[in-house]
């Protein structure tokens, strides 16, 4: 199984840095899931792994051989394009097997790899039909196939599922999770889909503005991310946001409009008085019996969202809007004016230039 | 509604005048004119079925038909193949595109007796361009319109060149249509260049083949104003067409009944020829 290692990549586009010194090693049979804002340059960099787009500079290996200037065909990568990208006039099968013929694979092994792709991915009553003939699920499943009948090196994805309907896409995503699993085959992932990335992914590649914001497991972006954007990015629904300083007249404290957070524990000290942002998970507010926090926070509820198994109270809070994700059935109504409890050890304290200075080392 | 109905039938009103006037009087016209006798002075007179009868015996009118297809089977595959390889060529990004799209369509616009006039030069047998450069290269001179082999292929070629640039139009509107993403993925899938081609751009111009094909056979069978203009239809009437034949009998024979009766012959011709190709080469329904 092969690694895929960016040494000092960049690309441009004639004066616009797109992506920025990447550099990344994707493990033997990870999958790596790169997200990130529109624009960010997650495509470009799946692109320029595949060969369908120049390196400005730098070089990109497979194991350890440079493939930065080699034609696609030359790579042995396979992509799954957003728009699947399936052959129209060929069928299932011919769509299956178009890359094992150029590539000159004898007859019987091309039956064998297509029958066992159509057997994995359930596409055996298919392999007969034109694309045109195929729901949206099924078209997936095909360029799925398209890739793993290859026995690629690497394989790409850029945001395979953002044309399905919400119950397929999470459908599929469990599929693509184990066939990656099953298959062991190195895997770079682009979604903007934080669900995607947070369940589908070894490690996480955080992108903004063609540059690393952070890289690591899912669950240590979630709890430790470095900065603001990564904060804010990971996680659903987002983590909520307060402008405000600290005080230290007895005790640290971040305080706000409205807001006084006791913060225990050791902290890298932040100048008092300076603009801080204070973030927290909405999973991690929770409602209390008024007078029964020790540090309460007060506001006003101007929305109940109730999703079944939990709830989302929106409140204000001062000039600030905080977002409560809890799972109890009595609930406030809008207009009252609540308690919340916004537990310090689970704050996120950021810097004015967005750094994280709560991020355990 | 019946207000609607009234503009409707005056909004529609000029176009199927326009029909009438231009369209079926025309064809009725020389439906009927295959029953008459019409020297195009004295008033037709009725003629039964003489001119079916003529025409199905005259060798001569046999040999032009025969003459055409030579010409289509020399001009279809020619057309459709330079008109690919220009489109796919044009297609891509280049320095002047816009010069040079223009640049191939302009013989289409120019009326075709300037451009056989121009050809005749440029295949004169002693001080055309063409011999010129042949025997530049060391060849011997090629008499393109004087000798009976080579004539028809000379023609075929210059009403290829004529044309090319309008159905690379249609080729350049169809290559729009195949997703870039399908490319980039059967450039990963290992594809060369021609392979490429091969697999993916030429199945997917099928609609647009089946129309280069259509319309150059229907446009080839007409084949006639080159002839006239640059062999007179020889030599040894080897590039004779139809439809100069059936010219020549109406304005040199003034024989409109027979003329008209060999036009619907190759209306006919035409129908079956198009019918017969479009089952060979598939509707474009098969993508
Ligand atoms: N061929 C090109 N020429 C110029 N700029 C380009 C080109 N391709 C992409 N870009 C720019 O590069 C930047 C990154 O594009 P890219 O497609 O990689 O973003 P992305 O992260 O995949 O976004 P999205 O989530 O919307 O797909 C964008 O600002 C885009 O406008
Ligand atoms: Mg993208």
């Amino acid at each position: 199984m092969p690694s895929v290692t960016f040494d000092h990549v960049t690309k441009r586009f004639g004066d616009v840095v797109i992506v920025e010194d990447f550099n990344l090693e994707v493990a033997d049979g990870e999958l790596l899931v790169l997200v990130g804002g529109s624009g960010s340059g997650k495509s470009t960099l799946l692109r320029m792994v595949a060969g369908l787009e120049s390196v400005t500079s730098g070089t990109i290996r497979i194991d350890d051989r440079d493939i930065t200037h080699l034609a696609p065909r030359e790579r042995d990568v396979a992509m799954v394009f957003q728009d699947y990208a399936l052959y129209p006039h060929l069928t299932v099968r011919d769509n299956l097997s178009l890359g094992l013929k150029l590539r000159k694979v004898p007859k019987p092994e091309i039956a064998r790899r297509v029958a066992w792709a159509a057997g994995m991915l359930g596409l055996e009553a298919l392999l007969d039909r034109k694309p045109k003939q195929l729901s949206g699920g099924q078209r997936q499943r095909v360029a799925m196939g398209r890739a793993m009948v290859r026995e690629p090196l690497v394989f790409l994805f850029d945001e395979p599922l953002s044309n399905l309907d919400a119950g397929l896409r999470a459908q599929m995503r469990i599929e693509i999770g184990g066939l990656q699993r099953r298959l062991n085959t190195t895997t770079i992932y682009v979604t903007h889909d934080q669900v995607e990335a947070m369940t589908l992914g070894d490690r996480i590649v955080v992108l903004a503005n063609g540059t690393i914001q952070q890289v690591g497991r899912p669950i240590e972006l979630y709890r430790d991310p470095v900065n603001r954007f990564v904060a804010g990015f990971i996680g659903s629904p987002p983590m909520n946001f307060i402008e405000g300083r600290l005080d230290r007249n007895g005790g640290a404290a971040f305080v706000a409009d409205g807001v006084r957070v006791e913060l225990g524990g050791e902290r890298e000290p932040v100048p008092v008085a300076a603009p801080v942002t204070l973030g927290i998970r909405p999973e991690d507010i929770s409602l209390v019996a008024a007078g029964m926090a020790t540090s309460p926070v007060s506001g006003t509820v101007v929305l109940v969202e109730r999703l079944g198994g939990t709830s989302h109270v929106h409140l204000d809070v001062g000039p600030n809007r905080l977002m409560a994700a809890v799972s109890q059935e009595q609930l406030p109504a809008v207009g009252e004016r609540i308690e919340v409890y916004v537990p310090s050890a689970r704050v996120h304290l950021f810097d004015a230039g967005g750094k994280c200075r709560t991020a355990r080392p | 509604m019946r207000a609607e109905a009234r503009s409707g039938t005056l909004l529609s009103a000029p176009y199927v005048l326009f029909l009438l006037a231009f369209a079926a009087y025309p064809v009725a016209f020389a439906l009927a004119l295959v029953l008459m006798h019409w020297d195009l002075v004295t008033t037709p007179s009725f003629a039964g079925l003489d001119n079916v009868k003529l025409l199905a015996t005259d060798t001569r009118f046999w040999q032009a038909v025969g003459n055409t297809f030579v010409f289509l089977g020399l001009h279809l595959p020619l057309q459709i193949v330079t008109a690919l390889a220009l489109a796919v060529a044009l297609n891509r990004p280049m320095m002047f595109r816009a010069f040079w799209r223009a640049a191939f369509f302009l013989p289409v616009v120019i009326s075709g007796a300037v451009v056989a006039i121009l050809w005749n030069a440029l295949y004169a047998t002693d001080v055309g361009l063409i011999n010129a450069l042949l025997v530049k290269a060391g060849i011997a001179p090629v008499p393109w319109l004087t000798d009976p082999r080579v004539a028809m292929a000379a023609i075929a070629v210059m009403v290829t060149w004529k044309n090319v640039g309008f159905y690379v139009i249609i080729y350049l509107a169809g290559l729009q249509y195949i997703p870039r993403s399908c490319q980039e993925a059967i450039e990963l899938d290992g594809a060369t260049a021609w392979q490429r081609f091969r697999h993916l751009t030429l199945p997917l111009l099928l609609p647009q083949t089946i129309l280069v094909l259509t319309l150059s056979t229907i446009n080839g069978f007409q084949l006639f104003i080159e002839p006239y203009v640059m062999t007179g239809g020889g030599p040894l009437r080897r590039t004779f067409s139809v439809v100069l034949y059936m010219y020549t009998n109406a304005f040199s024979y003034q024989k409109m009944g027979y003329a008209a009766t060999i036009g619907v012959a190759l209306a006919m011709i035409i129908g079956t020829v198009v019918a017969i190709q479009r089952k060979v080469v598939g509707t474009a329904e098969a993508l």
